[in-house]
């Protein structure tokens, strides 16, 4: 058994396949990718803004919350982070930045993602708040948003700092991308080494660097990798391809990484996977009965009728007192059981461990997109039927097919589910294990026990897991009028 | 600067634009739903229409589509008889919890055809059909 973490399939690289890797190569080829996704964004906040206000009929409700959502993590799942490569903001902002050049850097104190973290927590609990879900214009708003948050941030500040510091699905992303099976990586180590230039990263005239300060000789993993391939472009080696992985194997490895650092020194890094992880939850509960029961009760023992009091004090618990909590305790014991005091501090403890939580996190995002994607997938083509429809005023694509919805029978989704949700458990007690025996071999000659560290991480886990399968069986019950009038 | 405020008086423009159910002035329509509050299963849709003078509209042909209020779910359809003059009548099954809609269409026998929307939200998701013990 191979002892590199990262087990690289050094001959699985996208570049070497016909037709793909001359696509690739292709310096355009990125843009090719966003035209159709920026098209698709003006089309959806044209219908949001200007179309029926009924979220099953308007192209910015489905599209986004059915399809893009579903893609996304599709996409993660059987490749890597497909939606950053192909960011209709992007494309935008690089329009801009033919025009403006920024000439300030990202303030050093923000350069963390602790924003980040807030922002993903925000955008969540914005969710919930404005029952984005059912709203197209406010749907149509906040695609707006991102743009304008990328053209802002990016016409102020040099490099990538939006993608890298601030986009709240980018961080999605970026922490999903840590179970793909692709990575953008070098292909030779010696040619790296023997080169002067550094392009990949300084870039070269008429073609820029990688702008998250990723250098690909200490580039690691794809934390806070767009698959831009700004650097595939600027190697003037061909030395920088897509290359396969065994997927979440980055997790349990602990490297210095380019731009980023060690993961076990980065505290606001793991706060990112928690958020990420009981966010997953969160939002899976905020869709099924017992919220509302619970948030009635709320109500009345706050004696209040604020929605936005409500879903605070929801969200505060969910995205900080029990993460905290649980993590906490398991920390706790796993650093006692491991005799680990007196090498690290809990913090810190917690903060090596945290990544465990990624695959079962991704798991549950996986499992609540893809019921809403398969259960609504046909459902885009009479809504553009309409669409095309009201705006020719004759029906081109023929009269809307409304009993159009699942791509797959009913029967299948909650085995899927469950497997989807199996796997990630499995994924991420994987990799509690493997940092457990990491410490292992970095303890005394004694040695801490590995299966006193692994145990609290198994029995947390499995807890999320139970919590989760839960939630998947719960009728589910989309409202947003609890607190209407 | 100049080109961003016209952009934003566009978006602004666009919002005012909206597409979506067309009720006729001179035709009120009342829904009623039973059992109220609603719930998951069947239910019967009661539509009433009337004129100006308050006269029952009879003769129309009614279509009742049932929807939830967010995006990917399939919606209902019922077809509306005639029970009384300017009463119609449909069977509608409440596939989930949650908060729906309604558009009442109705082609009437004056050649007009409207499109009434009525919210109903917090379908319970506890089934009606099956009787507690």
């Amino acid at each position: 058994m191979s002892s590199d973490p990262q087990t690289t399939l050094r001959r699985t690289d996208l570049f070497d396949l016909p037709g793909i890797g001359r696509f690739l190569r292709w310096r355009h080829a990125r843009t090719v990718l966003q035209i159709p996704l920026l098209a698709g964004a003006a089309l959806m906040v044209f219908d949001g803004l200007a179309g029926p206000q009924l979220a099953p009929k308007n192209l910015a409700t489905v599209l986004t919350w059915v399809h893009y959502r579903g893609l996304v993590v599709l996409a993660l799942v059987v490749a890597g982070n497909l939606f950053c490569m192909a960011c209709p903001f992007m494309l935008v902002r690089n329009v801009m930045r033919r025009f403006r050049t920024p000439a300030r850097i990202w303030p050093r104190r923000l350069r963390s993602k602790w924003l980040a973290a807030g922002l993903l927590g925000l955008m969540l609990f914005a969710y919930e708040l404005f029952d984005l879900w059912a709203q197209p214009a406010w749907t149509a708003w906040l695609i707006l948003l991102y743009f304008s948050g990328a053209l802002l941030v990016d016409a102020s500040f040099r490099g990538a700092s939006f993608c890298k510091y601030l986009c709240p699905l980018g961080q999605f992303n970026f922490v999903a991308s840590l179970n793909s099976p692709l990575q953008v990586t070098i292909r030779s180590p010696q040619t790296c080494s023997e080169c002067q230039t550094k392009d990949c990263i300084k870039g070269r005239p008429g073609q820029r660097g990688c702008e998250l300060w990723l250098f690909q000789p200490g580039k690691v993993g794809n934390m806070d990798c767009t698959f831009c391939l700004d650097c595939t472009h600027a190697c003037p080696y061909e030395n920088v391809g897509i290359s396969g992985r065994l997927p979440a194997s980055e997790l349990w490895a602990d490297p210095v990484r380019s731009g980023i650092g060690r993961f076990s020194r980065r505290p606001d890094l793991a706060a990112l996977v928690a958020v990420f992880t009981f966010g997953a939850l969160l939002n899976a509960f905020a869709m099924v009965s017992p919220v509302y029961v619970l948030e009635e009760w709320l109500a009345r023992q706050l004696n209040t009728e604020s929605e936005i009091l409500v879903l605070a004090l929801l969200f505060l618990v969910g995205l900080g007192v029990i993460p905290l909590g649980l993590l906490g305790l398991t920390g706790w014991l796993s650093r006692r059981w491991a005799r680990a005091g007196s090498r690290s501090s809990l913090v810190a403890w917690i903060t090596q461990h945290a990544y465990a939580l990624v695959p079962l996190g991704f798991g549950i995002w996986l499992a609540h997109y893809a019921f809403h994607f398969l259960t609504g997938f046909w459902t885009f083509v009479p809504v553009l039927q309409s669409f095309v429809s009201d705006m020719a005023g004759v029906p081109l694509l023929g009269a809307p097919r409304w009993e159009l919805g699942p791509l797959v029978p009913p029967g299948w989704l909650n085995p899927l589910e469950l497997g989807l949700l199996g796997l990630g458990w499995f994924g991420s007690l994987l990799v509690a294990y493997r940092l457990s025996s990491r410490d292992g071999e970095e303890a005394t000659k004694d040695g801490p026990p590995v299966w006193g560290a692994f145990l609290p991480w198994a029995v947390l886990l499995s807890l999320l897991l139970a919590a989760a399968i839960w939630l998947m069986g719960q009728p589910m019950e989309m409202r947003g009028t609890l607190f209407a009038g | 600067m100049r080109r961003w405020a016209w952009f934003g008086l566009l978006l602004l423009l666009l919002a005012g634009c909206g597409r979506g159910p067309q009720d006729l002035p001179d035709v009120a329509v009342q829904v009623g739903i039973d059992p109220d509050p609603p719930r998951l299963g069947l239910a019967t849709v009661t539509i009433s229409l009337r004129n100006a003078e308050q006269e029952p509209i009879s003769g129309a042909a009614v279509e009742i589509e049932g929807n939830m209020s967010h995006a990917g779910m399939v919606p209902v359809f019922a077809t509306a008889s005639e029970v009384a003059p300017g009463r119609y009548q449909a069977g509608l099954d409440f596939t989930m919890g949650g908060d729906w809609f309604l558009l009442v269409r109705a082609d009437l026998p004056d050649g007009r055809s409207l499109e009434h929307k009525i919210d109903v939200p917090g379908v319970d998701a506890v089934c009606g059909d099956t009787p507690t013990p």
